[in-house]
């Protein structure tokens, strides 16, 4: 027999046992990748092949603290594209395109991209998105799908616009409640999971998984939608009237420190915040404007001197009708002075030697413990983005010139929030409590989480806060705020004019701050209220004229709103308080040939006082004559031309028709009985007849217009009332 | 030298018959995705599938010719085989198809072919025989050992060449166990074997893409959608299945793409998604079995040449699935290897097929009878 040699046996033996031996590493090994690792292996390989398609939450809804709705989101459809699925996509883009109002060759790129996902437009309207889904449907075009998101919806559009803020394209909050609570609102994304292949294709019996979104939490604010109305009403009669720069107006509940309302004008509709000019939204002037509050602060002064006794109620003054400190001449803004008074006196008629002395006699360091407890110069922490923290010079620098005109409202600027938070404390026996404007988290309508009322700190005490309302309330009944006199109720409260300070510092001629700070019922109050209305338009600017009566407006339906009982036997201010207008001179600016309504205005801005005489729509004289240096307050005497007649044939004085349109000139030229005979178009640059000559009734006027950027120059009225900047600053009224 | 036919070793081909049927079918499994895209080039869940039947059916005449054909004729071929191999090996390098940057594969028109199979078959079949002959001389460096080493080395080098390191490898290794099993001296066999292991780290560090797999075998985190990327899936496809595995056509990450060469280098760890821990230690078992078989078939054998060539077979078919197995499960750094029986390639089924059927052939021919 062949006998493999020994060696071969030997040696293929060791061979199969080494063989055996490597295999078994191998099954150790395999069991250490599929029992060790395999927990973490196995979770790892499933993340690896789901993809995640994010699931919007829904927004939380914003309630007013009566539970009603005041913002919520709604349904609507996004559309998006998968490119490899568009047949056609040339074709698909140009039927597209005019749907949704897009470029039609960015749309076709979109359309042929390598993905498997575009977004074409989001949150389109139910209107494009019908039109689309009948092309799907009647197969005109593929690929294209529709995603449900969530729109805001702002219920009352221009309703506390500015508090409630907005949300981005994704709900993200950009500004407003909105945004300082963005996290509560938003609520948890979910997710749909689905299982892809390494192409990134979904594959036949994929495994799904959703985790539903976390819808976000709800709030109810401090607000009153109520009493938010009514200050929206006055603010756009304000509006109306003055048309300034901007008018607010702020109602604080002084115990909680809850706002009640908050408006701005201007102010825009968050539903279409894109369409809106951007510095119409950008900033809240209720909690960012820093302006020098005027007499409004005397409250702060008086709060101060009072708790420090450097006054008492019976002290006496004496108002020559101006105060010298450190050899500058500040003027009382009556002319002449108010002579002999007392404290109350003083108050009620916003006497400024009178707070000069009464803020020197309270000293730097004493007046200063009041600024910081009041908390000027530092934000009140509101919750709403873009809070400015006003303006203190540093206490280190201040000199007393400085302390002297801060006693009244000037060389310190004031956030209206921030001085209506320092208001309040008055109204609360002293307490000042932290502004705040949302009440409730809510978590599937039941509270997760109420804010309380927060305690900044006692200010001053008690009783002095009870003396000042009672001040306060003189001022309504007998001083310079009794166009806030709110019938059957006892108001209290404090008028402020101040000028604007330009960007360069010092004041901005003819541009001014009306203003009125006012606690209602003085005795119980329940509403602080500031309103300010800044760069007021034809010629009144007083807080007591403008900004008082904007108070009453609001605090009228407010009280009764909130049914607090009436007091009996209040009587209304006996007689009107007589604001003496300081005298300044003014040239008269040439209106004849304006419009009526026009020469009013310019006559008005000018400081004048404009009387017509005769019916008419143009004023075809004047007297004192243009150019004539007279006191602000004059009359003005307008004689209006009658309404022409075209066939009497009587001489009429052809106006100077230059800056308006076709319509306006025609109107004007008809009421005296004149013809127009216009060429061109656009506003009124050049015309065959002088203005001022007399032409016969039924004559022609021939008017070359052309496009308004040719030029625009309206009549302007020349705004030439005070030219001594030295004088500008006595003119701070109460 | 004639010798009275025995049974054939019905274990063996049974062992061999369990893997071809595994492989068959987890062809399919790991395939059918892929191969069944309708975005895809073939857009046939079968196309794998057919293939590998196919080759299953040539590969099992083969072996069912060879099982007939008596082993000590093949030594009448062997120069004639030497030469083959050598031939197609330049072939392949001059006009092979270039796929994944490595030219394997001979293009038939009707099919391709992958030489280094045959190669493989043939060096194996002329080292056997000539060890056979030298007998004491293969005590003997230069004499007994010098030629083989040129032969198989310079064939090794050539299919280094295309490149394939993992061939070129595991040809050698089964050389350097035939020449152990032959009776070489310790000391030769211990300087070859350094030797050996010099040349494969040379051959890695020389070689950027391989530097770059054996980094991502140290850490496959690191690059984990470049170099880790074939690892990290493998060992993913792996743990998903744990102990009993998803379920024969259920393996999810080695179906839908994450798992590259699901089908051919990489389906063991289809295996061990599919059918598990139990699959994956059957599908050992059988090569364990497979060894043993053949081992002792080579033992039983009454000569040397038979005793060597069963040897050299089995040893080749052992060692390409150790390694095949030792990279899918991370425990060797990444080289194209195809598991034996199962992985899809028909040219490699022929060729093991007809290595099983020599095998068989010897398996009758046992000195305990």
């Amino acid at each position: 027999m062949h006998g493999t040699n020994i060696t071969v046996r030997k040696r293929l033996t060791w061979t199969f046992l080494l063989a055996s031996a490597a295999f078994m590493i191998l099954v150790g090994r395999l069991a250490w990748v599929q029992f060790v690792r395999g927990d973490e292996l196995q979770k790892k390989a499933l993340e690896v092949r789901m993809r995640d398609v994010p699931v919007e939450a829904k927004r939380g809804s914003i309630f007013d603290r009566n539970g009603n709705e005041l913002v919520t989101s709604i349904s609507v459809d996004s559309i998006y594209c998968n490119p490899g699925h568009v047949k056609d996509p040339r074709d698909t883009a140009e039927r597209l395109a005019p749907i949704l109002d897009m470029d039609v060759d960015k749309l076709a790129d979109k359309l042929s991209k390598k993905s498997s996902f575009e977004w074409i437009k989001r949150k389109v309207d139910n209107k494009v998105a019908g039109e689309i889904r009948k092309l799907l449907n009647d197969g005109k075009i593929s690929g294209i799908g529709f995603v449900e998101e969530s729109k805001r919806y702002y219920l009352n559009s221009t309703l506390a616009a500015h508090v409630l803020g907005f949300t981005g394209i994704d709900n993200q909050g950009l500004i407003g409640i909105e945004k300082s609570y963005d996290e509560e609102l938003r609520g948890e994304p979910g997710r749909i999971v689905v299982e892809h292949d390494a192409a990134g294709r979904e594959v036949p019996e994929a495994i799904h998984q959703y985790i539903p979104a976390q819808k976000g939490s709800d709030l109810v604010l401090t607000i009153d939608e109520t009493i938010q109305y009514f200050v929206e009403r006055e603010l756009d009669k304000v509006v109306a009237q003055y048309k300034p720069k901007f008018a607010l107006a702020i109602i604080m509940d002084p115990e909680t420190g809850e706002i009640l309302a908050m408006g701005n004008r201007p102010t825009f509709d968050p539903n279409n915040w894109a369409g809106e000019p951007r510095e119409v939204w950008d900033k809240n002037p209720a909690i960012w404007y820093n302006y020098e509050p005027g007499s409004t602060f005397k409250i702060i002064t008086a709060s101060a001197a009072l708790e420090e006794g450097t006054v008492h109620l019976q002290d006496r003054f004496y108002d020559p009708g101006y105060a010298i400190v450190a050899d500058r001449r500040i003027r009382c803004w009556k002319a002449g002075g108010h002579g002999s008074e007392s404290f109350v006196e003083v108050v009620q008629n916003s006497c400024n030697p009178g707070f000069i002395t009464v803020g020197l006699n309270t000293g730097i360091t004493k007046f200063y413990k009041y600024i910081n407890a009041f908390g000027f110069g530092q934000r009140t922490g509101i919750s709403l983005p873009g809070e400015a923290s006003g303006i203190v010079i540093p206490e280190k620098k201040v000199t007393n010139l400085n302390l002297a005109t801060m006693s009244i409202g000037q060389s310190i600027a004031v956030t209206p929030i921030q001085l209506l938070t320092a208001i309040s404390a008055v109204a609360n026996d002293g307490v000042m409590m932290k502004p705040h404007l949302v009440k409730e988290i809510r978590e599937d309508g039941k509270p997760a989480k109420v804010i309380k009322p927060e305690k900044i700190r006692q200010v001053i005490s008690k009783d002095t806060a009870a003396q000042l309302r009672l001040l306060l309330e003189n001022v309504v009944v007998n001083g310079t705020g009794q166009g806030a006199f709110v019938e059957g109720y006892r108001v209290g409260g404090k008028t402020g004019t101040a000028q604007v300070v330009g960007e360069k510092g010092g004041y901005v001629s003819g541009k001014y701050v009306a203003s009125f700070a006012g606690i209602a019922p003085v005795d119980d109050p329940k509403m602080v209220a500031l309103v300010v209305i800044a760069e007021p338009q034809g010629g009144q600017y007083y807080g007591g004229v403008i900004a008082a009566p904007l108070f009453q407006g609001i605090a009228k339906d407010v009280l009764r709103y909130m049914q607090l009982p009436e007091t009996p036997g209040l009587e209304k201010p006996k007689k009107p308080y007589e604001i003496d207008i300081p005298k300044v001179t003014v040239t008269v600016p040439n209106v004849v040939n304006y419009p009526v309504e026009e020469a009013i205005r310019a006559l008005q801005a000018a400081g004048l006082d404009p009387q017509t005489n005769g019916e008419g729509l143009i004023v075809c004289d004047q007297v004192p004559k243009p150019g004539a240096r007279v006191n602000n307050g004059t009359k003005v005497l307008l004689e209006l031309q009658p309404a022409g007649n075209k066939d009497s044939g009587e001489p009429v004085t052809v106006p100077n028709l230059k800056g308006m349109t076709i319509k306006e000139a025609g109107n004007i030229l008809e009421s005296i009985g004149l013809l127009l005979l216009p060429e061109g178009s656009g506003v009124a640059y050049a015309q065959d007849v002088k203005p001022g000559t007399k032409l016969k009734a039924g004559s022609t006027v021939k008017v070359i217009f052309k496009p308004p950027n040719y030029d625009n120059s309206k009549p302007q009225p020349q705004t030439n009332q005070v030219t001594d900047s030295k004088k500008l600053e006595n003119l701070y009224v109460d | 030298m004639r010798m009275r036919r025995g049974p054939t070793d019905f274990v063996l081909f049974l062992t061999v018959l369990m893997l071809l049927s595994i492989g068959l079918v987890m062809v399919f499994s790991a395939s059918s995705y892929f191969a069944g895209d309708p975005q895809g080039p073939f857009k046939d869940p079968f196309h794998f599938f057919k293939r590998q039947l196919l080759g299953a059916v040539l590969g099992l005449a083969a072996m069912g010719f060879m099982m007939n054909y008596d082993y000590w004729k093949l030594k009448r071929w062997v120069g004639l085989m030497l030469i083959c191999s050598y031939l197609t090996l330049f072939a392949v390098l001059a006009f092979g198809q270039e796929y994944l940057g490595a030219r394997r594969w001979l293009d038939l028109g009707f099919t391709s072919f992958q030489p280094s199979e045959l190669v493989k078959l043939c060096i194996i079949t002329y080292v056997a025989y000539g060890l056979s002959k030298k007998e004491e001389l293969v005590q003997r460096f230069i004499p007994g050992l010098m030629p083989f080493l040129l032969a198989a080395g310079g064939a090794a080098l050539l299919i280094l060449a295309q490149p394939d390191l993992g061939t070129a490898a595991t040809l050698l290794g089964t050389v350097f166990v035939l020449m152990f099993a032959a009776g070489a001296r310790g000391g030769h066999l211990t300087a070859l074997g350094a030797a050996g292991v010099a040349g494969v780290v040379a051959a890695i560090f020389l070689e950027p893409y391989r530097m770059r797999r054996f980094m991502a075998f140290m850490d496959p985190n690191a690059d984990p959608k470049g170099s880790g990327w074939n690892i990290i899936n493998a060992l993913m496809s792996l743990a998903s299945g744990g102990l009993l595995g998803e379920g024969l056509g259920q393996g999810r990450h080695s179906k839908f793409l994450f798992l590259p060469e699901r089908h051919t280098d990489f389906i063991f760890a289809a295996i061990g998604e599919e059918l598990g821990f139990i699959g994956g230690c059957l599908i050992i078992l059988l090569f364990v079995l497979l060894a043993w078989r053949g081992y002792r078939i080579a033992i039983t054998c009454p000569d040397t040449f038979g005793s060597l060539l069963a040897a050299g077979l089995v040893t080749g078919i052992v060692l390409q699935a150790f390694v095949n197995i030792g990279v899918v499960t991370g425990t060797l750094p990444v080289t194209g290897i195809t598991l034996p029986f199962i992985s899809f390639g028909s040219t490699s089924l022929i060729f093991s097929l007809t290595g099983v059927g020599i095998i068989l052939n010897i398996s009758r021919y046992t000195s305990s009878r």
